[in-house]
């Protein structure tokens, strides 16, 4: 058990406070029980405290100086009321340590030579999380299904390091593996580094190629102020392109062949949304920019941004505005792979159009291009008539849509309003409604029925049910 | 028949399918590609485009060419085409077999030349990765045809030399396209053995020549002190290497 004595807080002793009455107060909480009745809370503050002392009963290899920097604030708690805000934070901060199964608090009075007339000793019961942990399941996807066999090793030396592996052999014989090694740095900006290894085949038949990846992905992730976040990242992969049938159009096939692709990435994301999936307020904010040509024979300036908007109208009733767009710059005379261009199109983009199916195609392959943007206005509302009120029914929304977009090349010999004009003239839209439904806490499916408004030559679309399920939509 | 448009895009040395489609008189056009071998549908180089026709290795452009209702052989009867054809599965294997192990599985070979020329159009990690793996498969493969194990002085030995015919031929376009590539790449002295044996045969050199003036339009010296002419496009990366060797104490490696 890790004991932490209270440093000598000066200040505090001084002025008003009551004691307690009659016999000491003990409290214990089970996780998800933030909420106190308003009558309670008054009480509460008005009760003197000072927590003495804290303990961790529990731990095994974790390292005390890791976990001493989690439960430090509690400390800093005035009043009754706010050791128990305190002992929350701090049990949320451990729990996101990863090293735990669970977390249990118990605060109790403090009792032996050293304690003061107020004194508090919290005790948070945790249980570490077993050496390796590993499964194996299936998966089916949109190509194939495949076996995945995974291994987990939490808490490696006892200060949050973990290597996990995820390895998955598909019916297609395709396989992928992924082995990541993360270690939280100590700091205030609460950074985590994170570096993996991993070999992914992907397959693009909308656009006429399969792709092979091997690479390292070395990651530094730290928060600057609430909730912003940025990934400095570096990766280096090699990737196989080769033609995914005979019949793959020739400009794709001009393409295939291997290629080495060196980039810098800085990912800065905003996240005051209160859900990741039908959040009811906030704003999600991303934006990456990625710089290639650190040797390999790839080279481009790549910078994306998407804005997502969420207000809730009346009750239930959510509008949720998107803006994504995204230019690509040919800065060196390295070659720009198709794998590196912006598409347009699908279920998770642009609905109401083929995957891809927006922009120039040769032989029904997307090509993709340079400059995109794409729009996105949403209305969720709980479906129809509260089927499984406050249960299953929770998990569904009905949603109406409308979604805009274009994209295409940007030439910068030519002059900067003929490039806006490109992006602005050939726009292709689409509305409909559908029935969306959340998937975990991650992911979502919809199905909508959509109809394209305005259509270029040369897209694809797909008028009609379409059916999309994915973690990002526009 | 003329085909107006006839599109080639070749990598290494393809002198097979260009000789075949100059004796048939055909237009095209030279493209090096880096990644010619990964365009190529099926995974061999040299292929032709024409249209939205993509035809890889010689014998399917042979089928292509006779489809538009040009042919070599149409005076030859089926006998004598079922001869040919025999003859140019054996070039095709033996002679195309014994090239593929001179340049990858014959060390010197592999490290002075293959190595960097097949490496040489990737950035760093790959021209040191993809000639590896290249050699892999090609060991692999002449693994199965029972080569790998053997030494260069046996494998030369066991390559037949056929003399070429009169009048020309697919054949001919076959066994122009490897004997010019065996006589002019520049291969380190000590291991040209192949190319030596094919020096001490006259009527292969003559050969060589002859289709040299006819349809290229130049004349390759293939004897001692040869320096390779460069005519052609595909030439120019080519560093002219001294093959004088000691002709004769290979000639009696012949027959």
């Amino acid at each position: 058990m890790l004991k932490i004595k209270h440093r000598e807080l000066s200040a505090v002793q001084d002025g008003a406070r009551s004691s307690l009455q009659g016999e000491p107060e003990m409290c214990s909480m089970k996780p998800g029980s933030a909420e106190m009745p308003k009558f309670r809370k008054s009480i509460l503050q008005g009760v003197a405290a000072r927590v003495d002392k804290i303990s961790i009963d529990g731990l095994g290899r974790t390292k005390d100086d890791f976990v001493k920097e989690q439960v430090q604030d509690v400390f800093k708690a005035r009043n009754f009321e706010e050791v128990i805000k305190k002992a929350h934070e701090a049990r949320r901060k451990l729990d996101n340590l990863g090293c735990f199964r669970s977390v249990g608090i118990f605060i109790d009075t403090s009792r032996g030579i050293n304690s003061t007339r107020d004194g508090l000793e919290v005790i948070f019961h945790v249980k570490e999380q077993k050496r390796i942990v590993g499964g194996v399941n299936t998966m089916v996807g949109s190509n194939e299904g495949s076996l995945v066999v995974g291994l987990k090793l939490p808490n490696l030396a006892g200060r949050g390091e973990k290597i996990s592996a995820q390895y998955s052999y598909g019916s297609r014989r395709t396989c992928n593996f992924d082995v990541t090694f993360s270690k939280p740095l100590r700091g205030s900006l609460s950074p985590l580094f994170t570096t993996s290894i991993f070999q992914h085949a992907s397959e693009w038949p909308s656009s006429g190629y399969k792709m092979l990846e091997n690479g390292l992905l070395l990651d530094l992730s730290f928060f600057s102020g609430q909730n912003i976040r940025h990934n400095l990242q570096w990766e280096g992969a090699y990737r196989d392109l080769s033609c995914l049938s005979r019949s793959s159009s020739f400009q794709v096939r001009e393409q295939s062949g291997p290629n080495i692709k060196s980039s810098v990435r800085h990912i800065l994301s905003l996240d005051h949304r209160d859900t990741c999936i039908f959040p009811t307020r906030g704003i999600l904010f991303q934006l990456t920019t990625e710089f290639a040509g650190l040797g390999g024979n790839v080279g481009f300036l790549k910078n994306e941004a998407l804005l997502q908007s969420n207000l809730q109208v009346i009750r239930d009733v959510v509008v949720q505005g998107s803006l994504q767009a995204g230019l690509l710059n040919r800065v060196t005379d390295k070659a720009v792979n198709i794998c590196d261009n912006f598409f347009l199109g699908g279920p998770l983009s642009i609905r109401g159009f083929q995957f891809r199916g927006v922009g120039t195609h040769a032989d029904g392959n997307a090509l993709g291009s340079d400059a995109y943007w794409a729009a996105g206005l949403h209305l969720f509302t709980p479906l129809p008539f509260r089927p499984g009120k406050g249960g299953f029914g929770e998990f569904f929304r009905s949603h109406f849509f409308l979604n805009a977009g274009s994209i295409g090349n940007v030439n910068y010999a030519d002059d900067f309003p003929h490039n806006v004009k490109e992006l602005t003239q050939g726009i292709r839209s689409s509305y409909g409604f559908g029935v969306a439904l959340r998937l975990g806490s991650m992911a979502r499916v919809e199905l909508n029925y959509c109809v394209p408004l305005l259509v270029q030559k040369g897209d694809l679309a797909s008028p009609g049910i379409q059916f999309g399920i994915g973690v990002n939509f526009l | 028949m003329k085909l107006s448009k006839f599109f080639c895009q070749i990598m290494q040395i393809a002198w097979l399918s260009k000789s075949y489609l100059k004796m048939c008189d055909l237009n095209f056009e030279v493209e090096q590609r880096y990644n010619a071998e990964n365009m190529s549908p099926s995974g061999r180089v040299p292929f032709i485009k024409c249209g939205a026709f993509l035809i890889s290795e010689l014998d399917p452009i042979i089928s292509f060419v006779n489809n538009k209702g040009i042919s070599l052989v149409d005076k030859l009867d089926s006998s004598d085409k079922a001869d040919m054809r025999a003859y140019m599965s054996l070039v095709n294997t033996v002679l195309g077999s014994a090239e593929m192990y001179i340049c990858w599985c014959d060390k010197t070979c592999y490290n002075e030349v293959t190595k960097p020329r097949y490496g040489s159009v990737y950035p760093w990690p790959l021209n040191r990765y993809l000639p590896y793996q290249k050699k892999q498969q090609v060991v692999k493969k002449l693994a199965v045809l029972g080569w790998s194990q053997k030494s260069l002085d046996e494998v030369i030995t066991i390559v037949p030399l056929p003399s070429p015919v009169p009048r020309p031929s697919d054949i001919d376009a076959l066994l122009y396209g490897h004997l010019y590539t065996i006589l002019t790449s520049p291969i380190p002295q000590i291991n040209d053995k192949l190319a030596n044996i094919i020096r001490g045969h006259e009527p292969l050199i003559k050969f060589v020549k002859h289709m040299d003036r006819k349809f290229f339009g130049r004349t390759t010296e293939v004897s001692k002190e040869y320096v390779p002419l460069v005519t052609e496009e595909a030439d120019l990366n080519r560093t002219p290497l001294d093959h004088a060797t000691d002709q004769q104490s290979t000639r009696g490696a012949l027959f």
